[in-house]
């Protein structure tokens, strides 16, 4: 029993950062029905970022490490917002009117494109966090001791989801975006500035891409550039497995994929993980081919 | 392919009139050097050039070989099997006496034929896949350990560390796997338990869940044969489990980037086979070729596996004193050869090809994080 809540909180920690992951992915399909496969590497940018700041301005020397990792979330969340607004207005507006393969081939064109440019500016060796930002401290939690940095990354990848899923359903903003992706043409009819409301969404969607990748930064340590290939498969995923297109979704959607990946790791075999974790994917699709929660029909791609 | 090498065969047939034209050299030995100078592989393939250069010039310096000097014609691999056969073809037609190289098993294989037709030795040099001397060849040897070697220095340094139960952990690549497998069985044979044996996929960040299996199958040592990216995480995850099992690893983690992903801390006590660096050995050979290296370079040797071309001259250089000048006395000589002192220790062949003798060490990560060579 003590190993099945070991690999349960495992699980939810990695499916914390999935799920912030995959919010991006689901708010650009909702809107754009594009899927925005630059995406994973915007969270490597956010990583990068995060570890340039804090190493060459030497934040974390000028400030207590606490409040050095709360600024540099909120520089690199803004940095990378703004890589994704200017992502949309080079790659993404100008096809706007085109057919949907046009904007899919330019994703994956800037995707490329980002992940080479990392690695000529960075290099391709591993670049590692500073150790000391990490908090080193663990709670006792069901009988089973668990390191305090888990807890709180997924305590912020929640809270940052809730405060998320709040502004669309509570505010003006939130409801253009939602109208949007109901119907663009209908919204623009009453007034929305829909060109805003996709730049909004490329805003808020990269920028908490990219504070995950620092979060992957500052916990794992180890970061290379292409490490956003990876997470992002597995957000993508977990976006499509809560229903494309739907914010809580991506939520239930990554968390639900990370516990399935622990639990196949720990009770399946470990060789194995990935396969268990699409063949429950597979499944899911087949009962409900919109995803968990995914409402509408699906026309996706 | 037909074409290029019908092209390069033509141009051979061209040249050899040419060539056998040519009064036997008097008074120079040529040596042939295949290595990547360009390519993934350049920083290894310039290091094997720059060690075997320096060792020909010492040659030189002392009177040559039975006083003859000695050439050394270096041709650029790019660490890729055709340009290696093509370049293999140029060192069989330059009239060289041996061919040294070169980086890579595959990058090897495509050379051995040509060489073999020629009628040259060849020794190889970070080749260590297990079938190259297993096709029967008679005049090719290596320098470098083959890949089941290292699974019986593994067993054999877990058998001297006294651990009875064992996690064996790889990462599905053929190297790391084929060196779990070689490793099972050796300890199998030994009487140690290997009480779970499994694969992670790399190139990920969390292996949380992996490790609290491994942690409740309770094993006194884990062995992970994978390379260092994978091996800090899960040195560094261990430690913050609070989970103090020891853990090892094979030659793919020798990198020093591996105490900075883990840090010093979780990193210390961790401890691997490798070959040795001339920088961490003690013989007098390897402090000498250190001291001229540096001299002459400027910084030290970073791959072993130039290292071991090194070597590969070492062992041509005694068959030629020797006056083993004949490819086919040259062979024999070399599998009766032991106990050569070379670079990287006692130099000496089997009747394979392949090199005898203990040649991995164990490296500990100490206290500070750095990498110690243990006695043996």
């Amino acid at each position: 029993m003590e190993q099945f809540f070991q690999q349960l909180l495992n699980g939810l920690a990695v499916g914390g950062i999935y799920a912030l992951v995959a919010l991006g992915y689901t708010m650009v399909y909702g809107v754009l029905k594009l899927i925005n496969f630059a995406h994973g590497d915007l969270f490597t940018i956010g990583a990068y970022l995060g570890l340039t700041l804090l190493a060459s301005w030497n934040l974390a020397g000028v400030l207590p490490p606490a409040v050095a990792v709360l600024a540099v979330f909120v520089m690199v969340g803004l940095l990378v917002a703004l890589i994704g607004v200017l992502l949309e207005r080079a790659a993404y507006r100008p096809l706007r009117g085109a057919n949907r393969l046009s904007a899919v081939v330019s994703a994956l064109g800037a995707s490329i494109f980002f992940e080479n440019a990392i690695m000529l500016i960075y290099g391709a060796r591993v670049y590692v966090y500073p150790d000391f930002l990490r908090p080193d401290f663990t709670v006792d939690l069901f009988g089973v001791s668990v390191p305090g940095v888990r807890l709180l990354i997924l305590g912020a990848s929640v809270a940052l989801m809730l405060a998320l899923s709040a502004f669309i359903q509570r505010t003006r903003m939130g409801a253009a975006i939602r109208a949007t992706a109901i119907d663009p043409g209908a919204a623009r009819l009453m007034g929305i500035n829909v060109d805003r409301v996709i730049a909004l969404v490329f805003l808020i969607g990269p920028g908490l891409g990219g504070m995950a990748g620092l979060m992957v930064g500052i916990y794992y340590g180890q970061i290379d550039f292409t490490m956003g290939w990876s997470y992002g498969l597995k957000a993508f995923t977990a976006a499509i497995l809560g229903g494309i297109g739907n914010i809580p979704g991506a939520m239930l959607g990554g968390l639900l994929l990370g516990v399935t990946e622990a639990l196949a790791a720990g009770y399946v075999a470990m060789a194995w993980k990935d396969a268990v974790a699409f063949l429950v994917l597979i499944l899911i699709l087949i009962i409900r081919p919109t995803g968990i929660l995914g409402e509408r029909t699906a026309d996706k791609l | 392919m037909n074409r290029v090498f019908g092209l390069v065969g033509a141009l051979a047939l061209a040249l050899l009139p040419v060539l056998s034209a040519q009064p036997a050299t008097c008074g120079e030995i040529k040596i042939g050097l295949m290595c990547p100078l360009t390519g993934k592989w350049a920083s290894e393939g310039q290091d094997m050039k720059n060690i075997v250069s320096l060792l020909v010039d010492e040659t030189n310096a002392k009177g040559g070989i039975n006083g003859d000097t000695v050439r050394l014609v270096v041709e650029d691999d790019a660490g890729d099997p055709r340009t290696a056969s093509l370049a293999a073809q140029k060192l069989a037609s330059a009239g060289v006496a041996a061919v040294i190289g070169t980086y890579g098993s595959a990058v090897t294989e495509a050379t051995q034929n040509i060489v073999d037709e020629a009628g040259l030795v060849q020794i190889g040099t970070g080749s260590t896949s297990v079938r190259l001397t297993e096709k029967g060849l008679e005049r090719f040897f290596r320098t470098s350990p083959r890949d089941d070697a290292q699974g019986k220095s593994a067993a054999a340094a877990i058998e001297k560390g006294g651990y009875k139960a064992v996690a064996l952990l790889h990462d599905n690549s053929s190297y790391a796997k084929g060196l779990a497998e070689e490793s099972r069985a050796a300890l199998e044979k030994a009487g140690v338990k290997v009480i779970f044996f499994d694969a992670l996929t790399p190139g990920e960040r969390d292996y949380t869940a992996i490790l609290t299996k491994l942690k409740a199958a309770n094993p006194d040592l884990v062995f992970f044969t994978g390379y260092y990216p994978e091996t800090g995480m899960l040195l560094r995850q261990k430690k913050e489990m609070s989970w103090h099992v020891p853990m090892m690893g094979g030659d793919a983690a020798n990198h020093q980037d591996l105490v900075k992903i883990a840090g010093p801390e979780a990193a210390a006590g961790y401890f691997f086979i490798s070959p040795p660096l001339p920088q961490d050995m003690d013989t007098k050979e390897a402090r000498d070729f250190l001291a001229a290296y540096e001299a002459k370079y400027d910084s030290v040797p970073v791959s072993v596996w130039a290292v071991l071309a090194g070597d590969a001259y070492k062992a041509i250089e005694a068959a030629l004193a020797a006056g083993k000048a004949d490819p086919e006395a040259m062979a024999a000589w070399l599998k009766d050869l032991k106990d050569l002192p070379g670079l990287s220790g006692s130099l000496g062949f089997d009747a394979k090809g392949d090199r005898v003798g203990e040649f991995y060490r164990t490296y500990v990560v100490n206290n500070e994080g750095a990498f110690e060579l243990q006695p043996r």
